[in-house]
């Protein structure tokens, strides 16, 4: 699924830093990720600033608010944009949450937890399945972090998501963040869970910061990812061994353009040793 | 038919964060479970998660919250006076007026459920427009863009009409409340014209108008220009149609057409 253009470590297109990206063509970054509820039917001048970006570099988009394993009928109107959308970015491919985030055409805004049941399986495949069918490019579903269970559950969240992506043949987007909160907050090696995981399906891997609070660890994509999380990324793709892109999330205390540039940097360099090793395995 | 345990479960989740108050959780974490007729076993996962579930709902409400308490900071301060804030907050929750996937549609739902529910408008009259003038801005610079409409002229005629931009607003308050502020958040209560267009640039920009200034822009979008000026007793045509060219030269108004 990967194309060539889409490797290294790209950010995601945040307001704050609009003017400056729209005036700096040569600012390193391999792609952005944006958020097409963001963009669509929005107008003035950040959509502007935005809309340049996107017509001028690689993009690939990331949805928030499909509710891919919820009840509600999907806004068709709001799909025929996204597929338009979707096309005039050139995106490989698409990315939602596995997760619901409306209930009875009430959106919440938060990607809350599905229940690992069998009956939430059946249901998550045919949505996502659904969801596929109106798309004009490849669906990936990104694992979240959720901080409880939403009900009695009848497996663990590895063979839930397995059980998701597998019944409705998609990719994956990783977010090692995620799997390396879930691991804190509910005492799992993250290295085993991976290891249990369909990494065969993986398209685009997520990467972010995250904050302990009390006794629970939260992904707030407001601060610089910790080693430990480098490190899983890093493990990640020198078992995949392909040159898979990684998004830098940073949605909250969002620093100047720069100290975020040094950021992706770092990440970069660890990217490429990561890979480099891969490389060295396989000849 | 018996509607599945996973929109239950769903209902649940979504009335744990909107509906039910912090104390009632804190004491029994399943009530929304038991609410939803869920199972035992699914009761109990409730109960043994309690904790962990209300760190889910704030987390959940601050992502609503947030964004209402940084678009409408003086009707906050207004209502944080009597302590009222989270009780009108709560309202709007509870209400489950929010239909919009996109995040920039939190306030204005807000300030849509307040017109329609009158909430605490009898207590404060000017409650509404507060709310609309601190959103205004907002809702100027991110109206949609579009092609501009076709067929229009640059310089207006005595027989044309006004064409608005589609995202420039025409405004008037029965109260001052653009000119409140958090630590004087209540408006005098005088009549304010105000015009919110978007530049060239894509910035919102905001004109205070005299009341006959107001009128006549309302007016001629609908009828030709010299009429509306007689109607309302300017004093001759020429600065009126001044102003309109400034107006179109700032992208406030998007051109002329003939009225017939």
């Amino acid at each position: 699924m990967t194309q060539d253009r889409f490797t290294g470590v790209g950010l995601g297109l945040r307001r704050p830093h609009l003017e400056q990206v729209a005036a700096l063509e040569g600012h390193g970054v391999p792609f952005w990720e944006t958020c097409p509820e963001n963009v669509i039917g929005d107008g003035g001048r950040s959509y502007r600033l935005a809309s340049a970006i996107l017509d001028r570099d690689p993009v690939l988009t990331h949805g928030l608010t499909m509710s891919a394993g919820g009840f509600d009928a999907w806004d068709e109107d709001y799909l025929e944009g996204l597929g338009r959308f979707l096309v005039q970015t050139g995106t490989p491919w698409h990315s939602e949450h596995l997760c619901f985030t409306s209930v009875d055409a009430s959106c919440l805004h938060e990607l809350l937890p599905l229940p690992f049941t069998r009956e939430a399986v059946r249901h998550t495949v045919a949505r996502a399945r659904s969801l596929q069918a109106r798309l004009p490019v490849p669906l990936l579903l990104e694992n979240i972090t959720y901080y409880a269970e939403l009900g009695a559950p009848e497996m663990d969240e590895a063979d839930f998501i397995t059980a998701v992506l597998e019944g409705a043949d998609v990719g994956w987007l990783l977010d090692v963040n995620n799997v390396y909160v879930n691991a804190l907050n509910f005492g799992f090696d993250p290295k085993a869970w991976l290891s249990r995981m369909p990494l065969d399906r993986v398209a685009q891997i997520h990467i972010a910061g995250h904050k302990r609070f009390g006794d629970l660890t939260i992904d707030t994509h407001g601060a610089e990812v910790i080693d430990s999380v480098i490190d899983l990324m890093q493990w990640t793709l020198r078992r995949l061994g392909r040159p898979v892109p990684v998004l830098l999330e940073r949605d909250n205390h969002i620093p100047d353009f720069q100290a975020l540039l040094a950021e992706r940097n770092r990440l970069q360099q660890a990217y490429d040793a990561a890979l480099m090793t891969a490389e060295a395995r396989h000849d | 038919m018996t509607e599945s345990r996973t929109l239950r479960l769903q209902r649940a989740m979504a009335s744990l964060v909107l509906d039910w108050d912090e104390a009632s959780l804190e004491a029994d974490a399943s009530l929304p479970a038991r609410q939803q007729a869920l199972s035992l076993a699914d009761q109990q996962s409730f109960r043994d998660q309690g904790a962990a579930l209300l760190t889910y709902r704030e987390l959940a409400r601050m992502s609503l919250v947030e964004p209402l308490e940084e678009m409408f900071p003086v009707l906050k301060a207004l209502l944080d006076r009597d302590g009222l804030w989270d009780t009108c907050v709560q309202a709007f929750l509870e209400a489950r007026a929010l239909r919009s996937g996109h995040y920039r549609d939190i306030a204005p739902s807000f300030l849509g459920w307040l017109a329609s529910s009158h909430w605490g408008q009898e207590r404060w009259p000017f409650l509404l427009e507060l709310a609309h003038a601190e959103i205004l801005e907002v809702l100027v610079a991110r109206f949609p863009d579009s092609d501009p409409p076709g067929g229009l002229h640059a310089d207006p005629g005595p027989h044309d009409a006004i064409v608005l931009d589609p995202a420039t607003q025409v405004v008037t308050y029965g109260h001052a409340v653009h000119r409140t502020r958090e630590t004087a958040p209540v408006p005098e209560a005088v009549e304010t014209h105000l015009l919110a267009y978007r530049d060239h640039q894509g910035r919102a920009q905001l004109l205070e108008l005299t009341p006959g200034t107001a009128a006549f822009l309302v007016r001629a979008q609908s009828e030709p220009l010299a009429q509306a000026a007689q109607a309302l007793h300017l004093d001759g045509l020429t600065p009126a149609l001044n102003l309109l060219r400034d107006l179109h030269r700032e992208g406030a108004i998007a051109g002329f057409q003939s009225a017939t």
